[in-house]
């Protein structure tokens, strides 16, 4: 008897039911591939959009292969009237059109400032965005290159007014992520997150089981009557295989996919392995406080989920009501999202982080202190469905 | 004819007494779908990402230069938390998360606008959410040719008379937006996720329906006592009937009163919806019923169903589009009811399409209906 005894008892477990293969190893590694491939491109580039030309004049021709030479649309439709182009929004057709008025030559030419006006579908956030930004740039290059051949009509020099058409250059720098590549950040966050969903579907499934099925009494009885020792030999195999996935997955995101990471690989590891842990205090928390299978998984499955919104992925969180903003601070995957951040895609010291390190190692102790009531149901398990 | 409706009527009844009677069903048959739809539009309800704290190094320390600080920190996007002495103060700050952005003004910036040469101004972002990102890159796009337009305007009325006729700007443009027009995040996400709020809880609920039906019979000598002796068809078909008109009002509650209460946009006719959703309603619960051949038991159906919903949020369309999506993710992503539930009921509701405009998910959701009806029925013969 003794912690030995119960790792070699979990083991056996966990290799005499194909669903740990399947929770365990093929969901966080399968979706991890599927996100790097899904996501191959960084960027949904050559957005369908459509183009609207009322007049037909060499001007207007030419801000057409304007739109056309450009990287972000891809102008595959063009429309007799603004009504046929808003059916094809309608029908997702296309994402965003461009409309050139009429006499927009003559117009222009005689001074009379004729309108170019362009319509983006936000319902769909990317390709919304990607498609204003294209036409935006296009729309400014036309007003400019517009402006500069007038200025030149009334006498000034091409340099004067060059610098004219855009007097303040504002110069991008954006740190880490230069392409604004959407793969890149999207991996990062949602391949741990669904690690983290499936250690809390595991661990919780693993301890209640035990209360399921009345194995508990045994299981304890093995690890000499201590809870703590039960669970150690319970928990450790599982801590190695989703560190080891979990590293797996590092691997296939900074070596095989070189997204950036401008820190140290073990600073990474280490964090990947808190994580790990902080996500099995989680679930064992939940065990202890609902020492029942159903309830239990019901409850991660809920806040798994939920998780995945509210640490703030996507939408920052001190942008969100403060009362709703809270509850990230609950959640393992936050922490590990904050240290990838700062190690791997900004790469600054490890003393920026430090509280992350902290916050992981505290679900661990958190959980330690309501283990009696775990120990309670496994003594006497009662299964209520 | 009339025996063949009459047990259609009892597969009905009967499993809208196992649904009532099971708590664990229950809570994802009612809890999920009305308190979900909640939970997740206050996470994103303040809808902008607003006043992203930004610092400013300064090494023009002119009028001009203040002035532009001034502009961008009195954009709704932008806030000016202080100003550092050098860079490396700065990227301290950045470091420190006190700002996710660094506008660094070189010494030669006033002189430049003066002079008429283009001056730079370099801008350092903070790139770990892309949403911080694009805050920042609106307002600054917004200054540029606020600071162009006065400066052009400065040079025409230097030229004075010769220009007389000339205006800022030969062309005009204006953007209109569609859809989400006030560009709120909760007000793009939201209308998609409601549908895969829908899909998701009535594959999870079925399944584990399927699941506890499994464990009745394990424990049966594999008879399941609660089970109504007829037709494979007819089984399907009146389950499937039991959980559509349970989910008929709640999609209403869901597609109706949700977007509502938040002021998301909801500019489609609520009749059209309906309609829409009833294909949409099928073939979520036929593919429930396919699905559930992957789960032996009641409680394994958590570990197989729940993180699916990642996968078909990604596959269907909402936040990468499907023009984008490669073989075999795009075949994938067609035969999931999620995909074209998100299409047409975005397009309906967000950009006031009518049922005429989305036939094609319409058509495409009856065929995934009758196509997972087949398969599960099937499915369900062979145990």
């Amino acid at each position: 008897m003794g912690l030995h005894v119960v790792v070699e008892r979990e083991i056996w477990r966990l290799a005499s039911r194909p669903i740990y293969l399947f929770a365990m190893i093929i969901v966080p590694i399968g979706c991890a591939l599927f996100f790097v491939s899904l996501l191959d491109e960084g960027l949904p580039i050559k957005v369908p959009t459509a183009v609207v030309d009322n007049d037909n004049s060499s001007l207007s021709r030419q801000v057409i292969r304007d739109l056309n030479a450009s990287q972000l649309v891809d102008i595959n439709h063009h429309f007799e009237s603004y009504h046929e182009a808003l059916e094809a929004v309608r029908s997702g057709v296309v994402f965003g059109f461009f409309i050139l008025p009429n006499d927009f030559e003559k117009d222009a030419i005689a001074g009379r400032a004729p309108t170019i006006t362009y319509y983006c579908n936000m319902a769909y956030f990317i390709p919304g965005t990607l498609t204003f930004k294209d036409f935006k740039t296009i729309a400014v290059s036309t007003i400019g290159s517009m402006a500069q051949v007038q200025l030149v009509s009334v006498g000034m020099t091409d340099e004067a007014t060059g610098a004219l058409i855009q007097p303040l250059a504002v110069q991008d720098h954006p740190k880490g992520n230069p392409w604004s590549n959407y793969s890149i950040y999207l991996c990062n966050s949602f391949a741990p997150g669904v690690l983290a969903l499936m250690i809390l579907l595991v661990t919780t499934f693993s301890i209640c089981e035990e209360i399921k099925r009345a194995t508990s009494v045994e299981w304890l009885k093995v690890a000499n009557g201590s809870m703590v020792e039960a669970l150690l030999g319970k928990m450790l195999p599982h801590t190695m295989i989703f560190s080891i996935v979990g590293v797996f997955m590092q691997s296939l995101f900074y070596s095989y996919n070189h997204y950036p990471m401008n820190g140290s690989m073990w600073v990474m590891i280490l964090a990947m392995v808190m994580f790990v842990v902080a996500c099995q205090a989680f679930a064992l928390l939940v065990c202890c406080v609902l020492p029942n299978l159903r309830l239990a998984l019901s409850v991660v499955s809920l806040l798994g989920v939920l998780s995945f919104s509210i640490t703030g992925f996507s939408f920052p969180l001190e942008n969100m009501y403060g009362a709703v903003g809270i509850f990230s601070y609950m959640i393992p995957v936050r922490y590990y999202f904050l240290i990838y951040i700062d190690q791997a895609l900004n790469g600054i010291s490890v003393y920026y982080s430090r509280y992350y390190f902290v916050a992981l190692a505290i679900f661990p102790l958190v959980a330690s202190t309501v283990l009696w009531r775990l120990k309670k149901a496994c003594v006497n398990p009662i299964y209520l469905p | 004819m009339k025996k063949w409706f009459e047990s259609l009527f009892r597969v009905w009844r009967r499993e809208f007494y196992l649904v009532t009677h099971d708590e664990g069903v229950m809570l994802f048959f009612l809890f999920l779908p009305l308190i979900y739809p909640i939970l997740y539009t206050l996470i994103y309800n303040k809808e902008m990402v607003e006043e992203v704290p930004f610092v400013v190094v300064d090494d023009s320390r002119t009028p001009k230069s203040r002035e532009l600080v001034q502009m961008a920190d009195a954009t709704p996007e932008m806030q000016l938390v202080g100003y550092a002495s050098d860079m490396a103060e700065a990227r301290r700050c950045l470091n420190e998360k006190v700002c996710y952005g660094i506008m660094y003004i070189p010494s030669d910036y006033s002189q430049r606008l003066v002079e008429g040469e283009q001056a730079v101004v370099p801008f350092y972002y903070d790139m770990s959410l892309l949403m911080r990102y694009r805050t920042f890159m609106e307002a600054l796009t917004d200054i540029q040719m606020a600071v162009g337009d006065s400066q052009r305007q400065a040079l025409l009325n230097e030229v004075g008379e010769l220009a007389s006729g000339l205006s800022v700007s030969a062309i005009n443009s204006q953007a209109f937006i569609l859809g989400d027009v006030t560009q709120g995040f909760a007000s793009f996400v939201i209308p998609g996720v409601l549908i895969l709020i829908i899909q998701q809880s009535i594959i999870l609920g079925v399944v584990m329906l399927c699941g506890t039906s499994r464990d009745r019979r394990r424990k049966n000598s594999r008879i399941d006592p609660l089970a109504i002796e007829t037709s494979a068809e007819v089984i399907i078909l009146g389950k499937s009937l039991c959980y559509v008109v349970i989910y008929i009002p709640l999609t209403l509650y869901m597609l109706h009163f949700v977007p509502l209460m938040f002021g998301l946009p909801h500019v489609g006719s609520v009749v059209d919806i309906m309609l829409f959703i009833v294909p949409f309603l099928f073939a979520s619960a036929f593919l429930g019923q396919v699905l559930q051949v992957f789960v032996r038991e009641r409680e394994t159906s958590f570990l197989v169903v729940v993180f699916m919903s990642l996968i078909f949020l990604f596959l269907s369309g909402l936040t990468w589009p499907r023009y984008a999506m490669e073989f075999p993710w795009r075949q994938l992503s067609d035969i999931i009811p999620a995909t074209w539930g998100v299409e047409g009921f975005v397009n309906i509701n967000s950009n006031s399409a009518t049922l005429s405009h989305v036939t094609t998910p319409y058509i495409i959701l009856w065929i995934l209906a009758g196509v997972y009806f087949v398969i599960a029925s099937f499915l369900w013969r062979r145990k």
